[in-house]
């Protein structure tokens, strides 16, 4: 029982951490067909900045988190003028975005431990204590990682469902040409999506350098385990991917303790091959039917 | 003159400059350099195949590269295998590990097969570097792959004893025969009637299958013919560095060989290489700034794909035909 416990306890918080770093990835590629391959660039300097606002400049650990976030939605506009609108009139978005994105998360990662050096630092925003429930102590940290991560959550799905914004970003993956054509500003919604895409990053990148250390190239694990979200998922349905998410962090969690750490990623893996081969567009996706 | 007599003639002006080079600037740094360059140039030629020339947007030639060099070391330290069999058949592995990967991609698309392959890769990379327990105690414990510290002392081609001073050179050739061979076969491949089933497939896979072009065949054709020199060159890697280890899965080499076939030209016969002919002298030249090497090489491949997608192949190209 207390084993049950301890890995829904940390399942519950890997699949938090997860779903918050998917979100972002999963709107972007629903409305822009983009996978963003700077995520986990981005989504580690928001943990760094929330270091630096801490440390050397001394705010207050929610001033920080905002910081973060801020200059990560600043680094997503960024991506969305220099390299998707360029990329959008040209043909084979797709594939070229995905290698122009390499490319900028290789620069972001870079200029990081030029900065910051390659030596890990701990996240000075964290919560002590613990709660006990049976004979198990779970840190206050993890409930506090799920806390945030269930009110962004909430958050996004009251944007997307209830504000004319989240209606228009609906629209726009849903049918681009449609939205378009009833007076979507397209563009405007793309550089939007980008923007949220890269402060959701920054704060999955907060909460996974709290529990872990910061190092200049810890995002590349969490968005390779985003991505598999996804596309267990289907690429671009943001709810299938909290439910997915959430679903493979207790199932990490549960084959770490089964099987040893060692095993846990090569088991997600296999899980995703069978899951592509017996349905491509992933669970929650729908087939696309093409016309010729 | 025609296209595949054009490509003849670069192939040869190409081969006699290499073959001369060593006479030319007999220094062993220029040697050893200009023969990892050959290994690379046969990476990327092959993953242009797949990526450029059948639009498979796989990430896993690395992973495919590392099969090979890990294949001929394994081969090599646990069967004592000689060397010039253990090649091959570590190409041949590839072959398979490389239909395999082209299995499981099949019923995909676009971006989930970039997915897919990037994360096989990776698995790969944290299964050979995570494995701890001692499968071996000759010579010390070693892991069933060598671990992180990689696998070494598993023979050689012969070419180290039978010129000893000289054994650099040897490989030089050895690469460069190499490469002119995965070269040809790849001309082969675009130009002849394979290439166009792949390009069907990539430009209207709907009018293509219609018109009973297999896409299983042709996707495991292609994954096929690109891991067989993939794996090779990875057997010669192995050999060249006398070790394996899990460098090969990192990820600036596979940004390095992605900038070289963007830059170069994707989808081009001479674009990869030239791309990792231009890369390797612009690594060189930066030598002393290499802190900043993986921050010109991401700029470089955001700035080429954003502003130049067609490369410096189609950018020559586009100035001989102004010219004409």
């Amino acid at each position: 029982m207390d084993v049950l416990i301890q890995i829904v306890a940390s399942g519950l918080t890997l699949g938090a951490m997860y779903a918050v770093a998917t979100i972002g990835l999963s709107l972007v590629y629903g409305s822009l067909n983009m996978l963003n391959m700077a995520h986990g660039a981005i989504l580690t300097l928001g943990g760094y900045i929330c270091y630096a606002a801490i440390v050397h400049a001394g705010l207050h650990p929610a001033l920080a988190l905002l910081a973060a976030a801020f200059v990560c939605a600043l680094v997503g506009l960024m991506i969305y003028f220099s390299a998707a609108l360029p990329l959008l009139r040209a043909e084979n978005f797709e594939t070229n975005i995905f290698i122009a994105t390499i490319g900028i998360g290789s620069v972001i990662e870079n200029l990081m431990l030029k900065g910051f050096g390659p030596y890990p630092i701990p996240q000075p925003l964290a919560v002590d204590g613990q709660v006990v429930i049976g004979n198990v102590h779970i840190p206050l940290q993890n409930v506090f990682i799920l806390g945030v991560a269930i009110v962004l959550m909430v958050g996004v799905a009251i944007l997307l469902q209830r504000t004319s914004a989240g209606r228009a970003i609906r629209a726009t993956s849903m049918n681009r040409e449609a939205a378009q054509l009833m007076g979507v500003r397209v563009g405007r919604i793309y550089a939007q999506v980008l923007a949220l895409s890269g402060a959701l990053a920054a704060v999955s990148g907060i909460m996974i350098s709290s529990i872990a250390t910061l190092t200049p190239v810890m995002g590349g694990d969490p968005m390779l385990k985003a991505f598999i979200v996804c596309v267990v998922a289907g690429l671009g349905n943001v709810y299938g991917a909290v439910v997915a998410a959430i679903a493979l962090g207790l199932l990490e969690a549960a084959t770490q303790y089964v099987l040893g750490v060692r095993w846990s990623f090569a088991t997600l893996l296999l899980l995703v091959i069978l899951v592509l081969i017996w349905r491509p567009y992933g669970l929650f996706g729908k087939q696309q039917v093409v016309r010729l | 003159m025609t296209s595949i007599r054009r490509d003849i003639l670069i192939g040869l002006v190409c081969l006699a400059l290499a073959v001369a080079l060593p006479f030319a600037m007999p220094g062993r740094y220029v040697i050893t350099q200009s023969t990892l360059f050959f290994i690379w140039a046969i990476v990327v030629v092959q993953w242009n195949l797949v990526l450029g020339i059948g639009g498979i947007f796989s990430l896993a030639q690395m992973a495919l590269f590392a099969t090979g060099a890990y294949a001929t070391a394994m081969l090599g330290f646990y069967w004592k295998v000689p060397m010039l069999a253990a090649i091959p058949m570590a190409g041949v592995i590839t072959v398979a590990v490389g239909m395999l990967i082209g299995l499981a991609c099949l019923r995909l698309r676009g971006p989930y097969v970039a997915l897919l392959t990037l994360a096989i890769a990776q698995v790969m990379y944290v299964l050979i570097v995570n494995d701890t327990d001692c499968f071996t105690t000759t010579g010390g414990c070693m892991p069933l792959f060598g671990g992180v510290r990689g696998i070494g002392q598993f023979g050689d081609i012969g070419l180290r004893a039978l010129f000893p001073s000289k054994w650099y050179v040897a490989h030089y050739y050895v690469g460069l025969a190499l490469l002119a061979v995965a070269v040809t076969i790849s001309i082969i491949v675009i130009r002849g009637p394979l290439g166009l089933a792949f390009r069907a497939l990539r430009d209207n896979p709907g009018y293509a299958m219609s018109r009973g072009i297999s896409r299983f065949k042709y996707q495991l054709w292609i994954f096929a013919v690109s891991a067989f020199f993939t794996g090779i060159a990875g057997g010669f890697y192995a050999i060249h560095f006398r070790v394996v280890g899990p460098t090969v899965f990192s990820f600036s080499t596979l940004l390095f060989l992605i900038a070289m076939i963007v830059i170069g030209g994707l989808g081009s016969i001479w674009g990869p290489l030239l791309g990792a002919a231009v890369l390797m002298l612009a690594d060189e030249g930066m030598r002393e700034l290499s802190d900043y090497r993986n921050i010109g090489l991401g700029l470089l491949l955001a700035v080429f794909v954003i502003a130049w997608p067609n490369g410096l192949n189609g950018w020559l190209q586009r100035s001989r035909a102004s010219r004409n």
